[in-house]
């Protein structure tokens, strides 16, 4: 907590010397003064942090203001505000700045900088704070971002990034001066001065399948090559040499840069936009002359106009991670930009975005960025779920028009992307394949799509002929350009071992998440690039993009009985207990009716099979899980989406990633996956692409049900830190109103709330499994949702010995058993709806063509 | 009979619980009056207190 929280005090410092908040330090002083009168009386246990402190420091403000008002104000201000400062500097230590001097017109400059560790707090209500956000977000990496105060962090991986987008190190420094509230500390321009200049003079070309460092800059290759790492990686070639400067670099010339048009941006949409403009490089930003925005685009090419002669030594393609992370240490970070549009070695692929296709203003900031100079730049993208993070890809890979890998995490998402492919780009059939542990495709011609898994990729074990053979393909050539699905998710070992073997120009992460359970996000800074865009959720959902969302935690308090048992049960059936709480029960019925009354479409969600079967069934409603087969699967989401009669599902963690459902607009959580932040940003995403989020005044809601004093609080919270970070606001509600008077409440009494524990404990202990019923299929990653590891540690070890009985074992101890509540599945009716004549047609052609194409290849 | 001192305390019934399973270990509760009422002894106070805020205190996320 110690450095976030001391930037938000940092800011508090300011906060006394305005006399109009006088009003405000008196409420606060009232509020603390009893607490702390109390804290005196039992001071043993928790230490209560700086608000203590300062509410007394508070008082002894007032008590010498009022002094001071006596005496004459403008006199006095200047022994006043010293008094302040050594009343203040104590309770902050080293996080205390109160001697940055602010300047005259602070007030109307949106930031603060802290002098220490680069982070940036900005005022998101100014009247700048759009323009600021624009810059901030270039130069820095937002760390949170609510609604009123912003945090940034000033990295060397982002300035890198800011200087590969083409911002110079000048510029950056002077427009920070411009909006911070106190002059740029030294140390921070120091940094930024540090960072940026070493930035670019090293690069990372493939040439001919094989791995070449370059620099125009001979002396930073000599540099290099005294590093110990990077001489054993480097490969001696019996190249003659022609330069006389290095004798032992090949030189060529350096690559020219030219105009590049984004597929999709400014042909389909943009014509409007003057295209005759000399820097039309990419989607300019619209003629906006304010100075802040004019600085962000920036479009000039600074990198290597002024020399021709560049020089390369080659590296071994085993090594090549190992030197990027050695060049990053020595701070000569590699540039990898691909010069797609002069490779005249890798086959062109025929590949455009269909006429139909239009994509978004966000989209098209990230692939500027992407593309800034005309050439493919490496990094990440971070857009929310259901913001169209394919659809970027795609565009990607319509802009490069060069052989294509795309790589995600489970086989489910192959087929997805194979499909999206289909829809947004004219790519035929033949040109796009699939490379999974069933099928094993080849595309035909030169050039084309690979579509595979992370896991078939990196697989290091004996694998059959076949894929074998669809290995081999894949690393004898040349890749133009390779997209990374969820880059978060994949361990680093699998990432090494992929992007060892495979030879591509230039890489593409996407992911909506950039965070991981166990902090490994620094490793992709090198393995991928930088982060080149991160959109900012609530920006996306102001502008319709993404739905708007109210977050809720509903407080279920445990009956006495449940907590009685919980308190006892040491093992996960805890968990059992906590979920199958009588009272989250009704909560969830009251959600559910009160929404269905508003005529949402709700979706609950539920990672605990048990307790999703004994939800959905207590009350009637239909649910999927692993379990469900194909067929009634395809029924129950078909009525869920056309029949007004269903408006509730039941979805185990089979739905969090692979069901699209944009009918949904309401979202109930009553158990997940502990403290998994990314669980609940994923399941977020299942609503934000709600259809009917343009509608005028539309709100989606998202509830988790979590019972009162049990680990569930904790596992929530820390869920939810994420989501916070992006400016969501979780409400708190402890009482539903209306809830008792309901009709029919499930579980109203005390006996059959007794039945239901007896049945919980009954319950086998695998029953508190999370997940139990998704079984990962060959070649999915594991730490990927639809597996049951989500990269923590596990919790319980997988067999567990416990004594019971003969009689016990042989079934003398069990009850008799009746099934009072059906699933409602049963209900639906048997029959699916017969496919229209039309749509079969044109199944029955595709299927023919498919066939001829593959006699063809 | 020796009179004992006691406190009388108010609580909802999930702390309520908490104290049942402490007084397991340790008795403390001279009677459970109902659901929300117990008397404790007077000088196991501050005891309890600190280790129910102890109990309490696992269930909250803190960013450290």
């Amino acid at each position: 907590m110690a450095p976030k929280r001391g930037h938000e005090d940092g800011s508090d410092v300011a906060i006394p010397f305005k006399k109009k908040r006088t009003s405000d330090n008196d409420d606060y002083v009232d509020v603390d003064d009893d607490e702390y009168a109390e804290s005196e009386a039992n001071s043993s246990l928790v230490p209560r942090g700086a608000t203590i402190n300062f509410s007394a420091l508070t008082r002894k403000l007032e008590a010498s203001r009022k002094v001071q008002e006596n005496g004459n104000d403008s006199m006095g201000l200047p022994a006043h505000r010293r008094q302040q400062d050594s009343l203040v500097s104590h309770i902050f230590q080293d996080q205390d700045f109160s001697w940055l001097h602010l300047k005259p017109d602070h007030a109307s400059r949106p930031l603060w900088i802290s002098p220490e560790d680069g982070h940036i707090i900005l005022e998101a209500f100014s009247p700048i704070a759009e323009q600021a956000q624009d810059f901030l977000v270039a130069i820095s990496e937002p760390v949170s971002r609510p609604a009123f105060i912003h945090e940034y962090k000033l990295t060397s991986y982002s300035l890198y990034a800011a200087v590969s987008v083409g911002l110079q190190t000048e510029d950056i420094i002077e427009v920070l001066n411009r909006l911070s509230k106190v002059p740029v500390p030294e140390s921070i321009t120091t940094f930024i001065r540090e960072r940026t200049l070493s930035y670019g003079k090293v690069k990372l070309v493939l040439k001919h399948n094989k791995y070449f460092v370059e620099s125009s800059h001979p002396e930073t290759l000599q540099t290099l090559l005294k590093d110990k790492v990077i001489r054993e990686a480097r490969v001696h070639s019996q190249v003659v040499d022609t330069s006389i400067k290095a004798s032992t670099f090949t030189t060529s010339r350096a690559p020219v840069k030219g105009n590049l048009v984004i597929a999709g941006t400014k042909e389909a949409e943009k014509r409007k936009e003057d295209s005759g403009n000399a820097t039309g490089a990419n989607g300019a930003p619209t003629a906006d002359k304010d100075l802040f925005t004019s600085v962000v685009g920036v479009e000039s090419d600074e990198i290597d106009e002024d020399d021709d002669n560049v020089h390369a030594f080659e590296i071994d393609d085993a090594k090549i991670d190992d030197v990027k992370k050695r060049c990053n240490e020595l701070e000569y970070p590699m540039l990898e930009e691909y010069d797609f549009r002069n490779d005249t070695v890798n086959p062109n692929l025929d590949i455009d975005l269909k006429p139909s296709t239009v994509i978004r203003p966000y989209q098209e900031t990230s692939l500027s960025k992407m593309f800034g100079n005309g050439r493919a730049r490496s990094g990440i993208i971070v857009l929310p779920c259901g913001a169209g993070k394919t659809l970027v890809g795609i565009t990607a890979a319509c802009t490069i028009k060069k052989s294509c890998l795309v790589l995600c995490t489970s086989s489910v998402s192959v087929m997805q992307w194979r499909q999206q492919f289909i829809q947004w780009s004219n790519i035929t059939d033949r040109q796009i394949a699939v490379f999974t542990a069933d099928q094993k495709e080849k595309f035909a011609g030169d050039s084309g799509i690979v579509v595979s898994t992370y896991s078939m990729v990196a697989n290091t074990h004996n694998r059959s002929h076949e894929s074998k053979k669809m290995m081999d393909f894949l690393t004898s050539r040349e890749w133009g350009f390779i997209l990374l699905d969820e880059v978060h998710v994949v361990p680093a070992a699998m990432f090494r071992r992929v992007v060892t073997t495979i030879k591509a120009h230039s890489k593409l992460g996407l992911t909506a998440t950039l965070v991981r359970e166990d902090d490994k996000i620094a490793d992709l800074n090198y393995m991928i690039g930088p982060k080149l865009y991160e959109a900012n959720w609530m920006d996306l959902a102001a502008k319709g993009h993404i739905a708007n969302v109210q977050c809720a935690e509903v407080w279920c308090p445990m009956t006495p009985e449940f907590y009685r048992e919980y308190l006892r049960e040491q093992s996960r059936k805890r968990m059992l207990l906590y979920c199958m709480n009588p009272k989250k029960f009704q909560a969830c019925q009251f959600l559910i009716k009160y929404h269905e009354d508003r005529g949402d479409k709700i979706i609950v969600f539920s990672d605990n099979v048990f307790a999703l079967e004994a939800y959905a069934k207590k009350l009637g409603k239909l649910y999927i899980h692993g379990g469900t087969g194909q067929v009634e699967r395809m029924r129950i989401l078909q009525h869920f989406q056309h029949s007004p009669e269903v408006n509730t599902i039941f979805l185990s963690k089979v739905g969090d990633t692979s069901i699209d459902l944009p009918e949904a607009t309401c979202l109930i959580q009553i158990s997940s996956h502990f403290g998994s932040r990314r669980q609940e940003a994923q399941r977020l995403g299942r609503i934000l692409r709600a259809k009917r989020r343009n509608d005028e005044g539309f709100n989606a809601f998202f509830y988790s049900l979590v019972s009162k004093d049990t680990q569930e609080m904790f596992y929530s919270t820390k869920r939810q830190q994420f989501l916070i970070d992006q400016g969501y606001a979780f409400k708190v509600i402890t009482h539903l109103d209306g809830l008792e008077e309901m009709p029919d409440l499930v579980y109203r009494t005390r006996d059959e709330q007794i039945e239901l524990i007896s049945s919980v404990l009954m319950a086998n202990e695998s029953e508190a499994d999370l997940g139990t019923d998704v079984r990962a299929g060959e070649g999915d990653l594991a730490g990927t949702i639809t597996s049951k590891d989500f990269g923590m540690p596990s919790r319980f070890p997988a067999v567990q010995r416990t004594t019971g009985s003969l009689s016990a074992l042989s079934g003398g101890q069990h009850m008799s058993y009746v099934e009072q509540n059906k699933s409602a599945n049963k209900k639906l009716a048997r029959e699916a709806a017969p496919r229209h004549k039309l749509f079969a047609k044109r199944d029955k052609d595709k299927a023919s063509a498919r066939k001829e194409g593959r006699s063809q290849a | 009979m020796k009179a004992i001192r006691g406190v009388l305390l108010t609580c909802d019934s999930a702390v309520k619980q908490i104290l049942l399973t402490m007084n397991e270990k340790q008795s403390f509760i001279i009677e459970d009056l109902d659901d929300h009422h117990l008397v404790i002894k007077a000088d196991e106070e501050w005891r309890v207190k600190r280790e129910l805020e102890a109990e309490l205190e696992k269930n909250t996320y803190s960013l450290e």
